[in-house]
């Protein structure tokens, strides 16, 4: 037996050994908070990853789409309800949550490899970026949006004839926000048309 | 011979049509701020819809001085208009990035106001 081979055997002995100098309790003990530290620091680096100084830590965002949005409703309203960049991109309950983060660190080698890093290549990628985002909306049926946004909760007394009625039929076709509102955050891609809305020959 | 200096200035701006240079209209932009706005929702470009067809709005000022000054208001006022139904609505404001940028409004309503029948 080599001497790499007997380390190992003795580091997987050690772990199985019952300790003898430690108590259950102090175990537990220690286990537990070592955990809650764990845990709490896990979840608070990710919190901080879904802030908005942190998504326009980069010129890419900052001098792009962030430039756009702050001239939308989500940014700023009558009421002072402010949807950040994370209320709109990643999903709120845990699970959705971590596989968009993991999804989203692609987008770091993105940044590595400056596929978008001037204002020209970002626009030369726009059309791709926002259908891959519309489609991973459209999926989700569009769970972000709806964290605050239900059919049932609009009101045809307070809303306008024409939405209520489009909203409703909607509703009724089982479409999912995205399909109608892309673009109401960010600038629209160069020539892109919405879905139902073709027009006639010029 | 300041006269004739000043003729001949007057004659080439006349000739080349520099005095009163219009914008020229950018197409694809206007439609890019009529989707960005929804516009397409209730208007057609020939069509009528909940609302009058962009051929519709020409026709009506076609002629008209004034014409694009009025659209761009019509677009940024909120007013009421009356719908295909009859009823009334308070028509949506066209918002532009950055805000309130005229020079987009009107190349929208130019635009409109550029459309013929086939």
């Amino acid at each position: 037996m080599s001497t790499q081979e007997s380390g190992k055997q003795g580091l997987w002995a050690t772990l199985r050994k019952p300790s003898a100098k430690y108590s259950l309790l102090g175990l537990l003990v220690i286990g537990f908070f070592g955990g809650i530290i764990f845990w709490g620091g896990f979840n608070t680096s990710m919190e901080a990853t879904n802030t908005m100084r942190f998504c326009i830590g980069c010129h890419e965002m900052k001098d792009n789409v962030y430039e756009e949005y702050k001239y939308t409703i989500h940014y700023s309203n009558r009421t002072g309800v402010r949807a950040s960049c994370s209320d709109c991109h990643v999903p709120k309950d845990w699970t959705n949550k971590i596989i968009r983060k993991i999804q989203a660190s692609q987008e770091v080698w993105g940044k590595l490899t400056g596929v978008i890093d001037t204002k020209e290549k970002f626009e030369a990628h726009r059309l791709v970026m926002a259908e891959r985002e519309w489609a991973r909306m459209k999926a989700t049926n569009s769970i972000e949006c709806r964290n605050c946004h239900d059919f049932d909760a609009m009101s045809p007394e307070l809303q306008k004839k024409t939405p209520y009625k489009k909203h409703m039929e909607a509703k009724k076709e089982g479409k999912t926000c995205i399909e109608c509102h892309q673009g109401i955050a960010h600038k629209l891609p160069k020539g892109f048309k919405k879905p139902g809305t073709e027009e006639e020959e010029e | 011979m300041k006269h004739l200096t000043l003729a001949a200035a007057v004659a080439a701006i006349s000739i080349t049509g520099f005095a009163a240079p219009a914008l020229a209209l950018d197409v694809e932009a206007a439609k890019g701020l009529a989707e960005q706005n929804n516009c397409m929702q209730c208007h057609g470009l020939r069509k009528d819809k909940d609302g009058p067809s962009f051929l519709t709005i020409a026709d009506k000022y076609r002629g008209k001085a004034g014409a694009a000054d009025e659209v761009v208001k019509h677009m940024t006022s909120g007013k009421k208009v009356k719908l295909a139904d009859g009823s009334q609505e308070d028509h949506k404001v066209a918002k532009t990035i950055p805000p309130n940028d005229a020079a987009q409004l009107k190349n929208l309503a130019a635009y409109i106001l550029s459309i013929q029948a086939k």
